[in-house]
């Protein structure tokens, strides 16, 4: 195998910074670094400090977090399934805890108990990824049907949910909310579904020892003492904590966690272990710097998120297809 | 089939007169005309319902006129296409409209007489400081130039900043730009839809709810959805409502 230079890993904690950095300066209200620092500086509250600290700085932590959960998410799945197709989005997971979601939003659950959202994204995310387990163990191909199929499943049950939604209004709501957005999250909500990503994020950084011995195959990987359904499991439970709370923060944004892992492969290598910390950072990046987008794209009605990712995302995909048709026989 | 016709139509006829009205049009009429609708048919757009209710006049929306005219030939009934109305100029022409349309111009043009009293009322009345407003719920589909919410914001005597948005109707204000235009006041459509939606989960931005307390202005959202000769009752509302904002401007 031929081994590409390495260290791309402080390359890209370098871009991040970069990246977080224009994501504090950069916005629909265009305020030059100057006031910014002068703001920063001023007595408190003024324009430019309100602006960084409650609108710029939570918006830009949260898609961090919500890009290192999908790149690590992708990573995890992709070497737990030895599927370069696997995917949170794909896998229907992402679908599921939109669902899931939505169901808290809409019906009421959520003005109840502020934690109705996060937990029942996550029920949807594990129901969706355990279905799709279940139905697609015995191969690549069926493993994807699986994911469209459960896929379709999340997409009818959200279509009930418009279908009964209590309100035009809030049909709208649900609509616009499923495109996914980072912006003018509070950090009361920020706080609320962090635990809950930094839960799944140890149980998917107790797999890369299980996954490094799964690409020998299953057999070989029991015999040098790999618990299989407990690396199932965890990586499981870990994608469906993560993915469940990201989403239902976050909408439902997908192809980050396809594309992240492709990406930093060629650069450290195909062994999963080494994979999941670069796709995580590469996934954080290319959340950042797609919001950075969406804020100087200047259109009249807010580019969302997930919209913009799809649109990046889906001729990476496509890619991806002929790739896989070239080299399979 | 277009609710805000038949509040309209509900204004310039008697209840007799009326073949039935669009089940849609309840929660406006509870809102502009409470008890008007009282004891009128309803139909819900179908064609079942134009076949058993032979009607010999539909007012259609711009979006109905096309179904609308394929069922009137069925029951010999005539087809009057009403367009939305989004300013007061579109208000006049609409009420004309109809009030030919249904053989009451007479009842139009007092209508509208009433309508233009006001407007001319708040005209030579305004308030020697314009305030400085926007109609937020949320970022998304802010009304801004061209849209019935801007005309009533500006014959109320405010400045509606969103009406600076590039030229769109609505559009997003997100809120950096509400905080660097740092409004007056902000209103807030209450619309009579029940049941929970996002808004009600997140409740309100924290940094709405810590400089623009007392200064959220709540609005029906029927008299804005619909143009109508009530809308320049909607403008004499809001002007009353600036009054019991608290002086100056919000603070810090």
């Amino acid at each position: 195998m031929v081994r590409l230079p390495q260290a791309p890993l402080p390359l890209m904690l370098a871009l991040l910074l970069a990246a977080a950095g224009a994501s504090l300066v950069i916005g629909k209200v265009w305020l030059p670094p100057v006031v910014l620092f002068d703001g920063l500086a001023a007595p408190k509250p003024n324009l430019a400090w309100l602006i960084v600290t409650e609108l710029r700085i939570p918006r830009t932590v949260l898609a961090l977090m919500v890009g290192a959960t999908l790149g690590l998410g992708g990573a995890v799945l992709q070497g737990l399934l030895r599927n370069p197709l696997a995917e949170p989005g794909l896998l229907g997971v992402s679908g599921g805890a939109a669902l899931g979601a939505v169901v808290a939003i809409y019906f009421g659950l959520a003005t109840r108990f502020a934690l109705a959202t996060p937990l029942l994204g996550i029920a949807g995310a594990l129901a969706a990824g355990a279905l799709t387990f279940l139905f697609g163990r015995s191969g690549t191909l069926t493993l994807i049907l699986a994911g469209s199929a459960v896929s379709g499943l999340a997409a009818a049950g959200l279509a009930l949910a418009l279908n009964f939604a209590p309100s035009p209004y809030a049909a709208y709501e649900i609509t616009t909310w499923l495109l996914g957005s980072v912006a003018e999250r509070e950090w009361s909500q920020i706080a609320l579904c962090t635990p809950f990503i930094l839960a799944g994020w140890l149980c998917l950084a107790a797999t890369p020892r299980g996954l490094d011995a799964l690409t020998l195959g299953e057999a070989q990987a029991e015999s040098l003492g790999v618990n299989l359904n407990m690396l199932r499991a965890l990586a499981l439970a870990g994608v469906a904590l993560s993915v469940g709370a990201a989403t239902a923060m976050a909408g439902a944004i997908g192809f980050v966690g396809l594309v992240a892992p492709h990406l930093v492969r060629p650069f450290v290598g195909y062994r999963p272990s080494r994979i999941l910390l670069p796709s995580a950072v590469f996934g954080a990046l290319l959340l950042l710097v797609t919001d950075i987008a969406i804020r100087v794209i200047p259109t009249s009605s807010e580019l969302k998120l997930g919209v913009l990712t799809s649109l990046i995302g889906t001729p990476f995909f496509f890619w991806l297809v002929l790739r896989l048709r070239r080299l399979s026989p | 089939m277009m609710l805000c016709n038949d509040v309209l139509l509900l204004m310039l006829v008697p209840k007799d007169r009326i073949a039935s009205i669009t089940y849609l049009a309840h929660d406006a009429v509870e809102a502009l005309l409470p008890g008007a609708d009282t004891g009128v048919a309803v139909n819900h757009g179908t064609a079942e319902e134009i076949l058993l209710q032979k009607p010999d006049l539909i007012l259609a929306g711009t979006d109905s006129a096309p179904m609308a005219r394929k069922l009137a030939k069925a029951v010999g009934a005539r087809v009057v296409e009403v367009e939305a109305a989004n300013s007061f100029a579109d208000i006049r022409r609409i009420v004309r409209q109809v009030g030919e349309a249904v053989g009451e111009p007479g009842r139009a043009h007092a209508l509208l007489t009433e309508m233009d009293g006001k407007l001319a009322w708040l005209a030579s009345h305004q308030p020697a400081r314009p305030l400085r407003v926007v109609a937020w719920s949320g970022s998304q589909a802010v009304p801004g130039r061209g849209t019935l919410t801007n005309e009533i914001i500006a014959a109320s005597g405010a400045d509606n900043i969103a009406a600076r948005l590039p030229d769109s109707r609505y559009g997003s204000f997100g809120l950096e730009a509400l905080l660097a235009a740092w409004p007056d006041a902000i209103l807030q459509g209450e619309t009579r839809w029940s049941g929970p939606s996002l808004q009600d989960a997140q409740s309100l931005h924290p940094l709405i709810e810590r400089y623009w307390h007392g200064r959220r202005i709540d609005y029906p959202d029927a008299a804005y959805a619909c143009g109508l000769p009530q809308s320049a009752d909607a403008a004499i509302a809001l002007r009353n409502l600036y009054r019991e904002l608290p002086a100056g401007r919000p603070r810090w």
